[in-house]
């Protein structure tokens, strides 16, 4: 194998990888639009392959309390995906679905949560679909798991999970622009390392 | 005090003597081990990751429940810690997910718990309290001045450990 670890990727590797993210996200942002039936733009995304430490504190602090929604990915392509809440894009999607107003995650009821476990999801998938079909590889999506809970205690699962092979994630930094105002969302693409040496070289990378 | 906080990181470890607190936040499936030498008042902390080092050359030990321990004793040790009047407290391991279909996936805080127990019983240490499982994150302090254990969670009030 090419690479050994997230930190071997080189200036080209990560190209590629933001180039398919870009169109990832950009399905994500139109499924979401679908469903808000409103107006979602994103950013152009940057790949960040960073420590646990600097993920944190990218996203927002270690106690922060952030809702999340982990993915297992498998078939052709192992790993997990991971798309992280924070507080005013919940507002901004759930406030428009509810048609209510949040402050803190503290006030979600069982359903709030589940429909905000059902938008990470579709998230996901928009973007893992759109993956496949430009990379050709066939990938299998679990059923969505969402919690609400510290944002440093929900990062140490990707990273004990990928614990033996690296100590680095994956940051896709895209921002969902909603009526004029940036939301932060963090989507972490955490393919296992024989995975991602497959992904680059099916693009041709090697 | 915030400015007397030494703060340890995933994969580390910190000890001090005297007035200061040592903290590590959100501890989600890695386990927060305190020792704590009231005689000396030597206190430690300790932040795993993972059960077992699988790689000897490995130089990251604390990243790992068996090496971690060990090098955490030796190192106290060597400050004049002894075993028998060592304080010793548990807390972390979570399940921040549950896997539907998939009950292997993460249970990593489970096999963490476990082998940071067997480790602790083959060193001879007795764990005095612990707060363990469940499915949420824990931040855990040790105030060095007198041993306090705390255990900060969402949504709950502070527990003494």
């Amino acid at each position: 194998m090419r690479l050994k670890s997230y930190g071997d990727m080189n200036l080209q590797d990560l190209d590629v990888m933001k180039e398919i993210s870009s169109i990832g996200t950009s399905h994500a942002a139109t499924a979401l639009s679908k469903l808000l039936q409103k107006e979602v733009r994103i950013t152009i995304p940057e790949i960040n392959i960073l420590n646990y430490d600097e993920t944190v504190e990218r996203i927002g602090h270690y106690e922060e309390l952030v809702a999340a929604t982990l993915v297992r990915m498998s078939n052709e392509v192992e790993g997990l995906m991971l798309f992280i809440f924070k507080m005013d894009l919940a507002n901004a999607v759930l406030g428009k679905l509810m048609n209510r107003n949040y402050q803190s995650f503290e006030e979600l009821d069982e359903m709030d949560f589940s429909a905000l476990e059902e938008i990470g999801n579709i998230i996901i998938c928009s973007y893992v679909n759109a993956f496949t079909q430009l990379v050709g590889v066939e990938i299998d999506l679990s059923v969505p798991s969402s919690t609400i809970n510290m944002l440093g205690g929900i990062l140490t699962v990707p990273i004990a999970e990928y614990g033996y092979e690296t100590d680095k994630l994956m940051y896709i930094n895209a921002e969902f622009i909603m009526d004029g105002e940036k939301l932060s969302d963090g989507l972490l693409m955490l393919p296992d390392i024989k995975s991602l040496n497959s992904i680059l070289e099916k693009l041709g990378i090697s | 005090m915030a400015d007397k906080d030494i703060k340890v990181g995933i994969g580390d470890m910190k000890f001090t003597r005297g007035d200061n607190t040592i903290i590590t936040y959100a501890l989600g499936s890695c386990i927060g081990i305190t020792f704590y030498d009231p005689f000396l008042k030597l206190g430690c902390l300790l932040h795993i990751m993972l059960p077992n080092r699988t790689d000897p050359n490995d130089p990251k030990v604390f990243k790992y429940a068996d090496s971690g321990i060990r090098e955490s004793i030796r190192k106290l040790t060597a400050f004049g810690m002894m075993k028998n009047r060592t304080i010793v407290k548990i807390a972390g391991g979570a399940k921040m997910f549950e896997m539907k279909g998939s009950s292997d996936f993460g249970n990593i805080g489970q096999r963490n718990a476990a082998m940071v127990k067997k480790i602790l019983m083959e060193e001879r240490m007795r764990i005095s309290a612990e707060d363990t499982g469940g499915t949420y994150a824990r931040t855990m302090l040790l105030n060095v001045a007198n041993g306090d254990v705390i255990i900060r969670t969402v949504g709950k009030p502070e527990k003494h450990l």
